[in-house]
């Protein structure tokens, strides 16, 4: 053993360090969410939906979230002791699913109110809006930023069997999404994915439509 | 990113020899010796790369193009030895 450690054992480290904080700032973003969402969820119709849910980046994912936001992926061995975890906006993160996709901006504007210093991050593809995403501090540490993001759910479902099939079991394939042919790919998944939630959507609003003119209908009689 | 940009850009690279690297995330050709970081592909037009790529260098050994100035010596040696 050479007593060396790399700039990634560093980060592991300091991410032990950090994990109870990072649970906590998770929890508590979760149950803010979960209660300020309460005004849209009590008004769901039976076919809408709203799921809250939380994750805690895991150890072996920060570090290399970490590195690849350098220039080339690439850490600086030079400047050993310049890299922190607690750069990363989202160790603690939680993920607000809904459908139709137009309950989105009803949520985003009662989580404003929660959380009305947090960084808007947009996620925008192709001048489309697919998801609100906002970090920033919470009451539960100083030192580790939460993150949530309100986005439709089959893009979220998208996101998450994406990780589940190919970057959890090897988080350093991430960096293959990022090449422009992937992109490409990737792009015509979100379109499609649009596509059909419009499509769904409006045949509800068709089917809607039918129910209240029967209603008011019967009503008359 | 447009998708049509995407396209373009992703044909011009393999047409014109290079590779993706998805660990350091960068497109390189081992013989011109040349190497682009992914924001750098990202942020600017195929046209735009193409000049980059025909560019003549002067000077021998690898060129890296990133958006940035300096390339830190650590990470340069490191990326050397990770292109080959």
């Amino acid at each position: 053993m050479t007593g060396t450690r790399t700039i990634e054992d560093r980060l592991r480290e300091q991410y032990f360090t950090l994990l109870p904080d990072i649970r906590r700032v998770a929890e508590h973003v979760e149950a803010e969410v979960k209660y300020g969402v309460l005004p849209v969820s009590h008004r769901l119709s039976k076919y809408e939906q709203l799921v809250v849910t939380s994750r805690v980046k895991e150890c072996e994912s920060a570090p290399d979230a970490l590195r690849r936001r350098q220039v080339f992926g690439t850490f600086d061995t030079d400047r050993p002791t310049s890299y922190s975890l607690t750069d990363l906006k989202d160790l603690a993160g939680v993920r607000i699913l809904a459908f139709p996709s137009s309950r989105l901006a009803d949520i985003n504007r009662v989580l404003r109110k929660r959380f009305p210093s947090w960084q808007a991050d947009p996620v925008v593809e192709n001048g489309r809006l697919l998801a609100f995403k906002y970090s920033g501090y919470c009451q539960a540490s100083d030192k580790v930023r939460g993150e949530y993001q309100i986005v439709s759910t089959l893009i979220g479902l998208f996101w998450e069997v994406e990780h589940a099939a190919i970057y959890k079991p090897a988080p350093e394939l991430k960096g293959i999404a990022r090449d422009v042919g992937v992109r490409e790919r990737i792009s015509e998944a979100y379109r499609a994915l649009g596509a059909f939630e419009e499509e769904f959507e409006a045949q509800i609003a068709q089917i809607l439509e039918v129910h209240r003119r029967r209603r008011r209908r019967r009503r008359s009689i | 990113m447009t998708g049509t940009a995407g396209a373009r850009k992703s044909q011009l690279l393999r047409k014109s020899g290079y590779a993706y690297n998805f660990n350091r995330m960068v497109y390189f050709n081992r013989q011109a010796k040349k190497a682009f970081s992914v924001e750098f592909v990202e942020d600017h037009s195929a046209s735009y790369l193409q000049r980059y790529i025909k560019k003549t260098e002067r000077e021998p050994g690898w060129h890296f193009y990133f958006n940035g100035r300096d390339l830190p010596t650590a990470v340069r040696r490191e990326l050397e030895g990770a292109l080959g």
